[in-house]
């Protein structure tokens, strides 16, 4: 029992990651990205790849795979934010995602295809016995996830963070405030894309196994589900909502044998269940859960932002 | 090649209704409604109800069908959408996203995983300029094209359809010359409700009925909505042929496989060289 | 302004009790808890783009089981429970619904496992935790590299089918054709191995594709494919798309004959059911299938209340996945599947008094008696590395609106 319940906080570790992504880039920045789940493709095939093609290690190769998945990022947001219409935003992701699952599946030259990529290295594999590996898996998960909250706290506190809330805002005056507009929105993407990058390496290293039915739409779902459960922009009440989503979603295997429905039926319902909760969230608790937390922090970012008296403050 | 073109045509022609909608639904409400594929999804279960286990005959039930899921759309918005109204697209959006899962699955849920068709006699091709065509596509081009005729006279000559356009272009407007804007967003749920339900029909009657058929054409639905203009009816028509001729016409020079990339082509196109589209009006933005 | 509602404790609450869900339920089940039971994992894709096929291999778990346990179990009484879980039609589900099967409920086999990504995602964790995986997916892949007799096969390997195939056209002798494929893990080896062999044999592959699954339209392929005009089309996917495809060859008025497998153009009645007779006419498919003249396929017919002229592809495979672990449980004497695994091959080989019945092959078990079981997929035999012997592939066409059976073939 106990084995299980440390695989899977490995899975709420990285679930949780891609939620602070998501958090990052919808939550603080704005911008929707349904194509999260192709973007968390490419993450996992190149660290992949990096390692069973380019003999990369795997520090190199998460490495690798964060650089690519934020470049990208980086490159969609550049491209489509020349236009700042958000709605237009997420049909371009969406479609980019799309793309990225069908190169995975078609292109089995590089890929191998339906097929999938085995056998994948994973982090001191080699050194650590295979009975103790899930207790150093999770452990370097969490120190992950710590890792990347404190990043994003301090980015948050930053003047970068700043502008990211402004631009969300209000975007029109933050420009006349002077601030690049199109250039922070690109970095807040492409940071988030640096996060579904280190996301998907440690999905590739845990699963050992990756095809393109890992990457499908519902992953999204999931996703979206733990970040407005966590509250939009607040980083540990993300990784709550990841833990609150994956521990339903499993919790709801065992209520299997409590609900006289069929297994695929059951499927579709677990599904209903989350598309619901979503939008109730949405209407009724759009802070999240962590009520207490977040209306502290609410009050100190709503407040409007100080008008720069000097020149000197407005040059930040 | 002729006669990939018309495939286009046809493939367009399908995209139109729903590309329709999608235009309707953003010009008057203002967001980019995802959940429009798995809402023509459940209008297309609902006449495969009524076809295959009433055994009532295309016609009446896909009208019969429409007309319901025009109130369920009024629903849905009274539901999801209304209590979020205030909080802008992006959150419509998420929850778009949302209600799409839950249409999908309520589907899912009701006839399962297989794949299923209309009960209607397929019926082999007739050669017209040295074009193949069917009695099926026929009844989709003549289907569609009277759709985008009483839109078009809905639209602009009918006070219902001034009133769309005003609550379109300026709410507040609207709403100090007397316009009751609840009352024209029923009605644009309803309408762009009935549009879905016979774009659902015709996928089913293209293709197999099964839980992910409207989600597979989100992305030509809103690449043609774009390319068109969103906001403009008849941008999406148009738009919507385009989308669908390119598309089958690129299969000459690409794999079939990718040619879900064309409508994003044109997409990234559309958003660097005219992002108001063909017949949209330019915003000013900085 | 005091906060209401629900405060960071109030959510670290609910965490807590969320998390104790999946600690509590095992306790719900005592028997299970304290051994009583042989608890057996069921990973089943009932949603994904194979969700059409898993439904019914676990209504035939559940009856195998059901059966055996009305007999008196196993192991002295100890009675089978399963475990049906829904895999989704993805790798990384079925891999931990196969750590759940082995870290929570303590299950010794792990059986199902209909797709390929499925299987070899949980290939790995079955062998490091030394139990039994079996699987019914095609792919050479999930057998190959060694599994220290933890992996079995119940199914024909992809290249085999290609091969039976192959030789059933040349007996047609179509001479010129058309080949269009799902991107999907069993299907690509099954197609190239076909047209190595047909161009092999001085026949012409006029073109050949690939498409994703899920597409708006397959007009496109059909068009590209069936515009060559080549004799006849094969055609290898899932039901979904082959039922679109076939909807727009018919409409497109296009004469080549199509072939295709048994898993899209039968799928148990849901094809023709689908497309209706006059577009099904003269389709014909192959599948892996069991011998339906053998007695222990007759059997199960019986067991899941199917009409006698039925073709099940699938649900016999759970059967003898169940049936194979009641019997290596019996002989091996211990719920192990360190112990167990080792007698795969004594209880599906022989030698021994040959079987159809699985209570049958338990009585004979427990007289100290050795067994040949003959199962109701196929004769279970299996290879030391895992692979089944002895599949045969079906021939049928539709004709009529009805399945008619033309020949039974062995690669």
């Amino acid at each position: 029992m106990i084995e299980f319940i440390v695989l899977m906080g490995i899975v709420v570790c990285f679930s949780g990651i891609l939620a602070l992504a998501l958090n990052f880039q919808w939550g603080l920045g704005g911008m929707v990205n349904f194509g999260l789940a192709g973007f968390y493709a490419l993450g996992a095939y190149s660290c992949a790849l990096l390692m069973l093609k380019g003999g990369f290690n795997t520090f190199f190769a998460a490495l690798g795979a964060m650089v690519i998945v934020g470049a990208v990022c980086g490159l969609v947001a550049f491209v489509t934010l020349r236009v700042t219409e958000e709605d237009y935003f997420a049909i371009v992701t969406l479609g980019v995602g799309e793309m990225l699952r069908l190169v995975a599946l078609n292109e089995d030259w590089l890929t191998k295809g339906a097929l999938g990529l085995t056998g994948i290295p994973r982090p001191l594999g080699a050194t650590i016995p295979p009975t103790s590996y899930p207790y150093f898996m999770l452990a370097l998960s969490i120190a992950l996830v710590i890792a990347c909250l404190w990043a994003l706290n301090r980015l948050s506190r930053s003047p970068f963070g700043r502008v990211v809330r402004a631009v969300r805002e209000d975007d029109v005056v933050a420009a006349t405030l002077g601030k690049n507009v199109l250039w922070a929105r690109v970095r807040i993407f492409a940071i988030g894309g640096v996060l579904i990058g280190l996301a998907g390496s440690l999905h590739a290293f845990y699963y050992q196994y990756i095809d393109p039915t890992q990457f499908s739409t519902i992953v999204i779902a999931y996703a979206f589900m733990a970040v407005i459960a966590g509250g939009r922009g607040a980083h540990l009440g993300t990784v709550l909502g990841a833990a609150v989503v994956m521990l339903l979603l499993e919790g709801s295997r065992f209520a299997k044998e409590l609900v006289p429905l069929e297994a695929d039926q059951l499927a579709a319902v677990r599904i209903i269940i989350i598309g619901v909760g979503l939008i109730l969230l949405l209407i009724y608790r759009p802070h999240g859960f962590l009520r207490e937390y977040r209306l502290q922090a609410t009050l100190k970012e709503e407040r409007p932002e100080p008008q720069p008296n000097t020149p000197k403050e407005a040059a930040t | 090649m002729l006669q990939t073109a018309f495939n286009g045509l046809v493939t367009g022609i399908i995209v139109a209704l729903p590309a329709l909608a999608v235009t309707l639904l953003f010009g008057v409400l203002k967001f980019a409604n995802f959940a429009v594929g798995a809402m023509m999804t459940v209008a297309a279960y609902m006449v495969y109800a009524l076809n295959t286990e009433l055994d009532w005959p295309m016609l009446p039930a896909t009208v019969a069908a429409a007309v319901a899921f025009g109130f369920m759309c009024i629903l849905m918005d009274l539901v999801t959408f209304k209590p979020l109204r205030e909080r802008g697209g992006l959150t419509l959006m998420v929850a778009s996203l949302g209600l799409g899962f839950v249409l999908e699955n309520v589907a899912r849920l009701a006839y399962g995983n297989a794949a299923r068709s209309y009960a209607m006699d397929l019926a082999r091709p007739f050669r017209f300029m040295d074009i193949r065509m069917n009695r099926e596509q026929m009844i989709a081009f003549v289907v569609a094209t009277l759709a985008m005729a009483v839109m078009y006279v809905l639209l602009t000559r009918m006070p219902i359809g001034r009133a769309m356009r005003a609550v379109a272009d300026n709410p507040a407007l609207a709403q100090v010359r007397g316009i009751d804007s609840a009352a024209i967003i029923r009605w644009t749920w309803f309408i762009a409700g009935m549009l879905l339900a016979v774009g659902g029909v015709l996928i089913g009657m293209d293709r197999a009925i099964e839980p992910p058929m409207g989600a597979s054409y989100l992305i030509p639905v809103f690449a043609a909505a774009i390319l068109g203009g969103l906001g403009s009816p008849l941008g999406a028509f148009v738009g919507a042929l385009l989308i669908g001729i390119v598309s089958e016409m690129a299969t000459l020079v690409i794999p079939p496989n990718y040619r879900i990339g064309i409508p994003l082509l044109v997409i990234a196109a559309i958003l660097i060289f005219r992002p108001q589209g063909l017949f949209g009006q330019a915003h000013i933005r900085r | 302004m005091k906060a209401k509602g629900f405060t960071r404790r109030n959510a670290l609450k609910l965490l807590g009790a969320a998390a104790a869900t999946p600690l509590t339920a095992p306790f719900l089940n005592l028997a299970h808890a304290q051994g009583a039971t042989i608890p057996i994992g069921v990973a089943l894709p009932m949603t994904g783009n194979a969700g059409a096929y898993g439904p019914d291999m676990g209504e035939a778990a559940k009856r195998t089981a059901e059966r055996i346990n009305k007999a008196g179990g196993i192991l002295g009484g100890r009675k089978l429970e399963l475990f049906i879980e829904d895999s989704e039609s993805s790798a990384s589900v079925a891999a931990n619904l196969s750590q759940k099967f082995i870290n929570v409920h303590r299950c010794q086999s792990l059986v199902g496992y209909w797709g390929t990504p499925e299987g070899m995602a949980s290939r790995p964790i079955a062998i490091q935790n030394k139990v039994v995986l079996m699987v019914s997916s095609a792919a050479n892949a999930i057998t190959e590299g060694g599994s220290d007799g933890y992996v079995w096969r119940f199914q024909m390997k992809a290249t085999d089918w290609g091969i039976v195939i192959s030789r059933a056209t040349e007996k047609l002798g179509f001479k010129s054709f058309g080949v269009m494929g799902l991107q999907n893990a069993f299907v690509l080896p099954i197609m190239r191995v076909f047209e190595e062999r047909m161009t092999a044999g001085g026949r012409k592959v006029m073109d050949s594709l690939v498409y994703n699954p899920e597409q708006p339209s397959y007009r496109a392929e059909v068009e590209r494919i069936f515009g060559k005009k080549p004799e006849a089309v094969y055609c290898f996917g899932l039901l979904p798309d082959f039922v679109s495809i076939i909807r727009e060859v018919y409409r497109g008025g296009f004469d080549s004959k199509v072939v295709a497998l048994s898993i899209m153009a039968d799928a148990e009645g849901k094809f023709v059911q689908a497309v209706g007779p006059q577009v099904a006419e003269g389709i014909r498919h192959f599948q892996p299938m069991p011998d339906v003249s053998a007695p222990g396929y007759k059997r199960f017919l019986q067991l899941m209340g199917a009409p006698a002229d039925r073709v099940l592809l699938f649900p016999p495979n759970t059967h003898d996945q169940i049936a194979m672990t009641a019997l290596a449980m019996e002989k091996a004497k211990s719920p192990m599947a360190v112990d167990w695994s080792k007698q795969m091959i004594p209880v599906g080989n022989g030698p021994g008094e040959a079987v159809d019945d699985v209570l049958a092959g338990l009585e004979q078990l427990r007289s100290g008696k050795s067994i040949n079981f003959q199962g109701a997929g196929s004769i279970c035999d299996f290879t030391p590395n895992g692979d089944q012997l002895g599949r045969g592939m079906g021939q049928w066409i539709i004709k009529g609106g009805k399945q008619v059976f033309v020949e039974y073939a062995r690669p």
